[in-house]
């Protein structure tokens, strides 16, 4: 196994494969990218699973894909190769193509890593590092790794404590790092059906009258039900209301509940449907399952600062923590 | 009580609507199978509408609630073309369908309209908003209006808006009246002219693609701009529908209202803001500037078209007058090509070309914006990469943008050849385009006319539209004048030739 990774060589090898795409038909190629997705994922994790989440990815959300597949061990390890990612558009003429380059790289080769990725990204673009491995995030590494992004993608609901994960992102938010979390992101149909019933005026004329905020979870879920907790609370708190929040675990699934005299609305998941219940009137919506291909369609969409994410994310980081030691 | 809902996340959520009633008038007709029920569907399948929606679908057929339920399930079956019938969705969809049979002639309907609206209103939380969707015939829009009016429904607990299909009017007077009795109940900034060409993503691009960016605006005028032509194709013929065909022609039934539009939306100055008010207001503006032809001008610079019969692809196709229904001796225009002028400091000379036509070689809706050479020819061209510099905008059928440029070939000469990149919706952004009619009824349930036409926007069309039609209507064309399968008649070419052009063909 190789042990060096010449990005200078990638790069050449990256321009012969769009030589030879070119020498392929009359009508030539296009080249698509709207930023340099990073993706860092065990050698375990499961290559075509994630493949396909990529290639999946890439028509919305054109981009030079840099998977960085990690060798857990001593022995130092770093090689890559580069292919291409080509699709037909509805007129039958090749006309798209994204790149991917693939790097392997043991523990010992991490430190090697930013010098590697630096050169490859796109220029003028922004960066995307989705990392997949709670195991890389906790180590000295990543820092020097993720400050090559503008965004770092992270999912609390992998890491062993879910509590600690959350805490560890928020630090590095007040670091200025943009971090994204996917176990926020799954509750965004959620906030988005609760937020609906509050456009009704006589709804909103009767927000004052919730007292408690319920949200009953199981342990899959917890990080996603801290933050719809800490998202409802800020959201309450910027209308000067300060119900009593609570987050258990009961269920296995999420079910929120907010409530009062004369008042109750509650979201509730049932397969693929999510009812939204306020007083004796239920409401069914299709919700289609989390996928990672949704949830990051949904973060890279998203290419601004998330102000609302961040205020929740130190509010959930706070709950979360406080919860444990009482 | 908060003033505003403190859970909204405009970052991440879907614009969305609010709770409300939509009256479609003609429910039983084709564009309510065919469009709007789908459209409505689709967006309570994307989570758009709020839980207390509700559709009340009227017309003169006989149908409870339950049967009306069944035909759009049928209909959305039949013609969401890339929705799947989700039963769940579905069920709680249509709890909120309900039914009234009538006569839009007779009082007694609106009286019971007006009841099922209370009903609805206790029923669904509706808040009393109503939109009113008129899909009938354009004769009935003033009748329904005053109907409306006459039930108590133009005013109520909250918005009511009405919501009219082209045509309005068949010129400037019938289209002033037609104006004046819809305010007789609404107000101008509750009526909504749907054009569903403003609707199409592309339409839309144009104004992202002209104001979000800051290369392409400084050469968006008669310095850099040789002509613009804009086409809107069709390559099937009138299909059952000659004896309303031949009362409109080409001239009215897309020149007037879609492409005019999007003439104004390729033309028009940059808006001081995105609001409604502001996009309209310029988009008005551009369309009173376009020069009127005087009569004695007419002929010169538009052309009228009638197809002959022709056989396309082993296929013998009839020509306009054989059609059914059609008069044998028909003057109606089934192609129309004009030459117009902007008469602004942007445009001062630039011919904008406008065709559009039936049984033309293929369907296809593009503006093309023709830029001028470079001033001195460095390199041997002889002559026929002149003109090479091309933007595409295209409509349909695929969307997209196409800049054409000179490059040179590979190798030791200095050979150029024309290459084109390609911009195309539907490859470059897997998601699926919302159709118009999902995002025009979005916008006009939330209240968003920017998509809409505006009387004064009409009026501005008429006043282009209806000097050519008078002189049209009194001249004794010899048609047919192209043949099925052509790109229209040798008029419209000579009419270019006049000015140094060529029609492109798309």
């Amino acid at each position: 196994m190789s042990t060096t990774v010449a990005p200078e060589k990638i790069l050449r090898d990256l321009a012969a494969l769009w030589v030879e795409e070119g020498k392929q038909g009359s009508a030539g190629v296009l080249r698509a990218c709207s930023m340099t997705l990073v993706v860092m994922a065990e050698e375990s994790d499961d290559a075509a699973a994630l493949g396909e989440t990529l290639a999946a990815l890439m028509p919305e959300h054109p981009a030079r894909t840099i998977l960085v597949r990690l060798r857990a061990g001593s022995e130092r390890t770093l090689s890559e190769r580069v292919y291409q990612q080509c699709w037909m558009p509805f007129g039958q003429r090749r006309q798209i193509c994204c790149e991917q380059i693939e790097l392997v790289a043991s523990d010992a080769a991490l430190g090697d890593l930013p010098s590697v990725l630096l050169p490859l990204v796109v220029a003028d673009l922004p960066v995307i590092l989705w990392c997949r491995s709670p195991r890389l995030s906790a180590m000295p590494e990543f820092g020097d790794i993720a400050r090559l992004a503008t965004k770092v993608v992270l999912d609390s609901a992998a890491f062993d404590e879910p509590e600690a994960a959350m805490a560890r992102m928020a630090e590095a938010q007040t670091r200025g790092v943009r971090i994204a979390d996917l176990a926020w992101t799954r509750v965004t149909r959620w906030r988005e059906m609760l937020a609906r019933v509050f456009e009704n005026r006589e709804m909103l004329s009767r927000l004052s009258g919730v007292a408690a905020v319920k949200v009953d979870c199981g342990a899959r879920h917890e990080t996603s039900a801290w933050y719809m907790a800490a998202w409802t609370r800020n959201a309450l708190a910027a209308a000067s209301l300060a119900p009593a929040v609570t987050v258990v675990r009961n269920s296995e699934a999420i079910h929120v509940e907010l409530s009062g005299p004369g008042l109750r609305v509650a979201l509730r998941c049932d397969g693929g449907t999510l009812a939204v219940t306020v007083n004796d009137l239920t409401n069914q919506t299709h919700l289609e399952p989390a996928s990672d291909y949704l949830l990051m369609r949904e973060e890279l969409g998203v290419a601004r600062r998330d102000t609302v994410f961040e205020r929740t994310l130190s509010t959930a980081a706070r709950l979360a923590v406080s919860s444990k030691t009482e | 009580m908060p003033n505003d809902n403190p859970f909204q996340d405009p970052l991440r959520f879907e614009r969305q609507a609010p709770e409300c009633a939509v009256v479609i008038f003609g429910a039983n007709g084709d564009l309510t199978k065919r469009k709007l029920i789908p459209a409505l569907y689709r967006l309570a399948y994307d989570r758009r509408l709020a839980a207390g929606f509700a559709v009340i679908g009227t017309s003169r057929t006989s149908m409870t609630d339950d049967q009306f339920r069944e035909k759009m399930r049928e209909a959305v079956k039949n013609f969401s073309e890339d929705t799947p019938l989700d039963e769940d969705v579905w069920a709680a969809f249509a709890r909120g369908l309900y039914y009234i049979a009538g006569d839009v002639t007779d009082p007694a309907m609106y009286q019971a309209l007006a009841a099922k609206l209370a009903q609805v209103e206790s029923e669904r939380h509706t808040g009393g908003n109503v939109l009113f969707y008129l899909s009938t015939q354009p004769s009935q829009y003033a009748t329904i209006a005053r109907g409306i009016g006459a039930g108590g429904m133009g005013k109520g607990a909250g918005w009511r808006r009405l919501v009219v299909e082209k045509p309005f009017g068949h010129d400037m007077s019938s289209a002033r009246e037609l104006s004046s009795q819809l305010h007789e109940v609404f107000d101008e900034s509750d009526v909504y002219r749907i054009d569903h060409y403003l609707g199409k993503e592309t339409v839309q691009n144009i104004l992202a693609f002209r104001f979000g960016n800051g290369i392409f605006e400084p050469l968006w005028n008669r310095r850099y701009v040789d002509h613009v032509q804009i086409t809107g194709a069709e390559a099937i013929g009138v299909e059952g529908r000659g004896a309303y065909y031949q009362e409109v022609g080409a001239l009215d039934d897309m020149i007037q209202n879609h492409l005019l539009q999007v003439m104004a939306t390729v033309a028009m100055e940059p808006s001081a803001s995105f609001r409604a008010t502001s996009v309209r207001d310029e988009r008005s503006k551009l369309l009173r500037s376009i020069r009127p032809w005087k009569p004695d001008e007419v002929l010169e610079n538009t052309v009228p078209g009638q197809y002959g019969p022709a056989r396309i692809g082993g296929e013998d196709v009839p020509g306009f007058r054989q059609e059914p229904g059609v008069d044998a001796a028909a003057q109606t225009d089934t192609y129309a090509g004009l030459t117009l002028y902007v008469d602004t400091w942007r445009w001062a000379g630039v011919p904008f070309y406008i065709r559009t036509g039936k049984r033309l070689p293929k369907r296809v809706t593009e503006i093309a914006i023709q830029f001028k050479s470079a001033p001195l020819h460095l390199f041997n061209r002889d002559g026929d990469a002149d003109g090479l510099n091309l933007l595409i905008l295209r409509i349909q059928p695929e969307e997209g943008i196409s800049l054409r440029f000179l490059s040179k070939r590979p190798g030791s000469g200095m050979t150029l050849r024309p290459v084109s990149m390609d911009f195309n919706y539907g490859s470059s952004f897997g998601e699926r385009s919302p159709s118009a009619y999902e995002t025009l009824l979005l916008d006009a349930i939330i209240g968003d006319p920017t998509l809409y036409t505006r009387q004064d926007m009409v009026e501005a069309s008429w006043s282009v539209v209806e000097p050519i039609q008078n002189v049209w209507r009194n001249h004794k064309f010899d048609f047919p004048n192209y043949a099925s399968g052509s790109w229209g008649p040798a008029a419209a070419d000579a009419m270019l030739a006049r000015n140094g052009h060529t029609w492109r063909r798309p």
